[in-house]
């Protein structure tokens, strides 16, 4: 009984700890979720009439954004970012540098570094770099780079702006990719690669049939969390192309981004908001699921 | 027999060798163009050595931009943040961590959730949020102060100034520094406590004496990684600022970039090689927590 009254006291003591936590989280992201929702059934905008008297509309943003050409282009703009990007371009590259750094290489930490440091590169940072990599027509590095090699140059922004985008959104996260992957790598015990070995096995069907399905959760995961991660990039985009040239980079968050603050339609931005809110929290929830997180 | 194994092993590491390589230059090369340009005399948009070496567009950021206080206001906003997070996200990890309430789960499950709300889909009701309680203590301060109520306001207000911005930057980064508390106090020992307990030290000195000293690695990982976020976000103060007093680096290198007809490409290196070196060292410190944050965490 004083035990129990103890243990009562203690919750209450901890309950207390975590509301400093609990109340700004709250506020300013479980609120502004479900406020989206509301929103997104309103003809809530910035300026003009509505702006002083919102009314509530029911699905007509959600009608109007599903046959609204732009929004669907949005959708296909972020499946091609997350799918060149997230899962081919920082899979594959931080996957082979994963296993390139499991031989003896000599100066391995700087190459580990290298790789990691745009990592470290502020999104803004990023866009401005490649901007003047690639921007500038015959001037830019990556045209210098082509007309070396006797190749005609391009503009890159203008010709390729998706697939700039997607490269330089898989530069950033080559490295991230290699950390996690070298983590799943090292958690394959060597006893099995050498077992292979002595039942002559070659490199290639060692990669096939020990590492890639021993691998395969941590590969999952990993999509998961990058796919997750690469719906919600904003700033590098934005700063590399601000959506443009037309839309043809225009991804979710910057679609919502412009609807909001450059169109001012709050309301329908608010529906594009959901959209996107729905699909990363099915995703979430896949990979919370997935992880089996001991609580 | 051997020799063609090792023959082969040879050409697989020759190819590791070139791969690494080859990745390494493109992960390297915007850094070096950048680093290059900003103390180039003569910058061009490509890749070259400096004509002559110059710190001009440096002392340009700081003397003819308003570098000086772009850097003061991030660096303030940013270590407020991370300040507090330090601290709400030290007691809460604590308290996730030793609780075995029924709503431990469903809160872990929570943060875990809100991490992967994209943060675009949660800026106009965030804004109209924080524009309530701006108008509030407007209205509560504008009598209190009379005059200077801008500048209070700059301070105080919750659009438009420092701490509603600092406000929204730590919130943000609160459930990882959550779960990577949590998870740091799941592997600190009961012993201490308890032993601190049957002292007879009540819940304040408990974490003063014991837990404090105790979660120092954990709160410096977390404290990083709050710091690297909020360092690099962008989005939040393009929105949430609009003083040219209260601006921040990313802010003032995105705007120096968009004055289109007189880009000046030396000034923007410097600005952007300022704006990059914190980040970078705050990176190479929390690069070995990296793979832990990744269990729980989402990459951020």
């Amino acid at each position: 009984m004083a035990f129990d009254a103890f243990q009562k006291r203690k919750e209450r003591q901890l309950l207390w700890l975590l509301l400093p936590a609990l109340v700004p989280l709250l506020i300013l992201t479980i609120y502004p979720a479900l406020y989206a929702v509301y929103l997104s059934m309103t003809n809530e905008a910035l300026t003009g009439v509505a702006a002083a008297k919102p009314r509530f509309v029911g699905a007509a943003n959600y009608l109007r954004l599903f046959s609204d050409g732009r929004f669907w282009n949005s959708l296909f703009v972020t499946f091609v970012f997350v799918v060149g990007s997230a899962i081919i371009g920082q899979f594959v590259l931080g996957f082979i540098s994963a296993m390139a750094l499991r031989r003896k290489i000599v100066g391995a930490p700087v190459f580990g570094a290298a790789i990691l440091l745009p990592n470290a590169a502020p999104e803004v940072v990023a866009g401005f770099m490649w901007i003047s990599m690639l921007a500038g027509g015959d001037h830019a590095t990556l045209s210098k780079i082509l007309v070396f090699f006797g190749l005609p140059y391009v503009d890159w922004l203008q010709t390729f702006p998706l697939f700039m985008v997607v490269m330089v959104n898989t530069w950033r996260g080559i490295g991230t990719a290699m950390i996690l992957l070298t983590a799943g790598l090292a958690a394959v015990p060597a006893e099995v690669y050498e077992a292979a070995r002595m039942d002559g096995a070659n490199p290639r069907q060692m990669f096939m049939r020990i590492t890639l399905p021993l691998m395969a959760p941590t590969i999952f995961l990993y999509m998961l969390i990058s796919t997750v991660s690469t719906i919600s990039v904003f700033g590098l985009v934005y700063a590399l192309t601000r959506g443009g040239p037309g839309n043809k980079t225009e991804v979710i968050s910057v679609y919502i981004y412009n609807q909001s603050f450059a169109a001012f339609q709050i309301g329908y931005g608010a529906a594009g908001a959901v959209v996107a809110l729905v699909v990363s929290l099915a995703l979430g929830i896949a990979y919370v699921r997935s992880l089996k997180v001991e609580v | 027999m051997a020799g063609i194994s090792e023959k082969r092993s040879g050409a697989y590491t020759l190819l590791a060798y070139v791969t690494l390589i080859v990745i390494s230059i493109f992960c390297v090369l915007p850094f070096v163009w950048m680093a290059l340009a900003s103390i180039d005399s003569n910058v061009q948009l490509f890749l070259k050595w400096p004509d002559s070496v110059t710190f001009d567009h440096y002392t340009k950021v700081f003397a003819e931009e308003n570098g000086v206080r772009w850097f003061a206001n991030s660096l303030f906003t940013v270590l407020s943040a991370t300040f507090i997070v330090m601290v709400v996200a030290g007691l809460g990890g604590y308290a996730l961590s030793r609780s075995k309430a029924w709503w431990k789960q469903p809160f872990l499950y929570a943060i875990l959730l809100i991490r992967v709300l994209p943060s675009t889909a949660l800026l106009v009701p965030l804004y109209k949020i924080l524009l309530t309680a701006n108008n509030g203590i407007g209205t509560v301060l504008r009598p209190l102060v009379g005059e200077h109520y801008r500048f209070v306001m700059q301070l105080f207000g919750f659009i438009d100034g420092y701490l509603g911005l600092i406000i929204v930057l730590a919130t943000g980064q609160l459930p990882l520094a959550l779960w990577i508390m949590k998870v740091f106090f799941d592997g600190v020992p009961k012993d201490y406590e308890e032993a601190a307990i049957l002292d007879g030290a009540t819940l304040v000195q408990r974490i003063r004496r014991v837990l404090i000293p105790l979660a120092l690695p954990g709160l410096a990982a977390a404290g990083l990684f709050a710091f690297m976020s909020a360092w690099g976000d962008f989005l939040l103060p393009l929105i949430l600022l609009s003083s040219p007093e209260l601006q921040t680096l990313p802010i003032g290198l995105f705007r120096a970039f968009l004055r289109v007809n007189e880009i000046d490409y030396g000034l923007l290196a410097a600005l952007a090689t300022i704006y990059l070196i914190p980040a970078v060292i705050a990176f190479s410190f929390a690069r070995r927590f990296l793979v832990q944050t990744f269990s729980g965490g989402v990459k951020g």
